[in-house]
């Protein structure tokens, strides 16, 4: 009761709270010293917040899902900042393409270095989300409940290995040119629409201006999108699904059953987060 | 109460599914280009003179070699019918960079992995005196224009 006198008696307004007044509108929380206040930080926080305020303690075991589909979309953030940033110097024009590309290695501050931590990010990005689909499909994560974000996953290696075909034509030099030559011409040779494919992709017939604008638009602005819409939805259903997918609890077995099989592993990734939660092995997740 | 709702649940679902379907297929139209700005289909290469008897002149940016043996002449496609690389004049014909695909002289397969033997175009002569390359019009290999 006390409190809500003491509020009351600040709304005459001193312009002296502002200050106070706009840094506790932003700073909502304060330092968390406690459980309680640690769960609060983390469940008002826009950024925070992706991740649950308490896991499975099996959760935190990094040998199992290896971080590898965070480090995919870790790699995905660099990519986009250093992507926008290669924006501001790049034309995808096949006249000024490839000298844009030298200048970048050459005179832009800093431009060798963003060039090739897009480039290796790139390569590390396709590499990580197919070793993510190995582990995934390894441990059985695939499985009930988790078919739907099996399915986004197949849809977002895809869109990833289109971002890095479609970034392969950008820097216009022959290794580029002819990629893509061969890459469309692979396309072509699918049943009844690949022609349609290829001349969609090309906006020519032949690799060339058309070619590289378009290749230059879906790379910058379309796939991205897609991506991030995806990845979005696979994480959403992450938490829906009950959390990161984890190993079996070992005492939770029947009695005979080691818990080793393959079997057990794909039960214990399937357990939904409800259920889950009554179990004792949950802990609070150091912010 | 309970048509009304089905009647405007259809009526909504009706408009949404085919406001969407308007959409992807415009989108279609929209995507396919009408014009194109590259290589044309028909070109102008120069004169008869411009190819003496017996010279196999290979066109790279046009992506036609032109062949004169006498007063015969022909244009044969020089993309590769594997994937689309340009292939290169060799002593028996043409060979890929690419992938190794082999034709002879006339454009037939001779080796590698391309399916089909590289298209003649059809060559004519234009009332200026050029010689035209028509691209878009395949004619049966073995057919020369006689100059």
């Amino acid at each position: 009761m006390s409190i809500q006198i003491e509020e009351k008696g600040r709304k005459t307004g001193r312009v002296g709270d502002l200050p106070h007044e706009v840094w506790t509108s932003v700073f909502r929380n304060p330092w968390p010293s406690n459980d309680l206040e640690r769960s609060s930080t983390s469940f008002t926080n826009f950024f925070l917040h992706i991740h649950p305020v308490k896991v499975h303690k099996h959760t935190l075991k990094p040998s199992y899902t290896l971080g590898l589909g965070l480090i995919s979309f870790f790699l995905f953030l660099i990519l986009v900042v250093t992507g926008v940033l290669l924006m501001f110097y790049y034309v995808p024009s096949t006249t000024q393409a490839y000298d844009r590309m030298l200048d970048l290695r050459g005179t832009v501050a800093f431009g060798i270095f963003l060039r090739n931590m897009h480039r290796w990010s790139a390569h590390g990005m396709v590499a990580m989300v197919f070793l993510h689909m190995c582990r995934v499909f390894l441990t059985g994560s695939y499985k009930k409940p988790r078919q739907f974000n099996w399915v986004l996953g197949v849809l977002l290696l895809l869109v990833t290995l289109f971002m890095s075909f479609t970034g392969y034509l950008l820097p216009w030099d022959q290794l580029a040119f002819w990629a893509i030559t061969v890459g469309t011409s692979i396309a072509a040779y699918a049943p009844v629409i690949g022609k349609d494919i290829q001349f969609l992709l090309l906006g020519d017939s032949t690799v060339g201006q058309e070619a590289l604008l378009r290749f230059y638009v879906l790379h910058v602005a379309v796939l991205p999108a897609v991506l991030g819409l995806l990845a979005a939805i696979h994480f959403w259903r992450i938490r829906k699904d009950g959390g990161l997918s984890r190993p079996e609890e070992e005492d939770a077995l029947p009695a005979g059953n080691s818990g080793r099989g393959p079997g057990a592993r794909a039960r214990g990734a399937g357990r939904g987060g409800t259920a889950g939660l009554r179990t004792p092995g949950f802990c609070t997740r150091s912010i | 109460m309970e048509s009304r709702r089905t009647a405007l649940t259809w009526l909504s679902s009706v408009g949404l599914f085919g406001s969407a379907v308007l959409s992807a297929v415009s989108n279609l139209v929209f995507i396919k280009p009408r014009a194109t700005y590259g290589q044309p289909s028909r070109f102008a290469i120069g004169k008869p003179d411009d190819f003496p008897p017996g010279t196999r002149i290979s066109l790279d940016v046009k992506r036609v070699c032109i062949v004169r043996e006498g007063n015969k002449m022909a244009a044969i496609s020089t993309t590769c019918t594997h994937l689309g690389c340009i292939v290169g004049t060799s002593d028996t014909g043409f060979a890929c960079p690419c992938h190794g695909s082999r034709f002879d002289q006339d454009g037939n397969v001779t080796g590698g992995p391309a399916p089909k033997p590289l298209p003649w175009f059809k060559l004519s002569l234009a009332p200026n005196g050029e010689l035209e390359v028509d691209k878009g019009q395949a004619v049966d290999a073995g057919s020369y224009l006689n100059v």
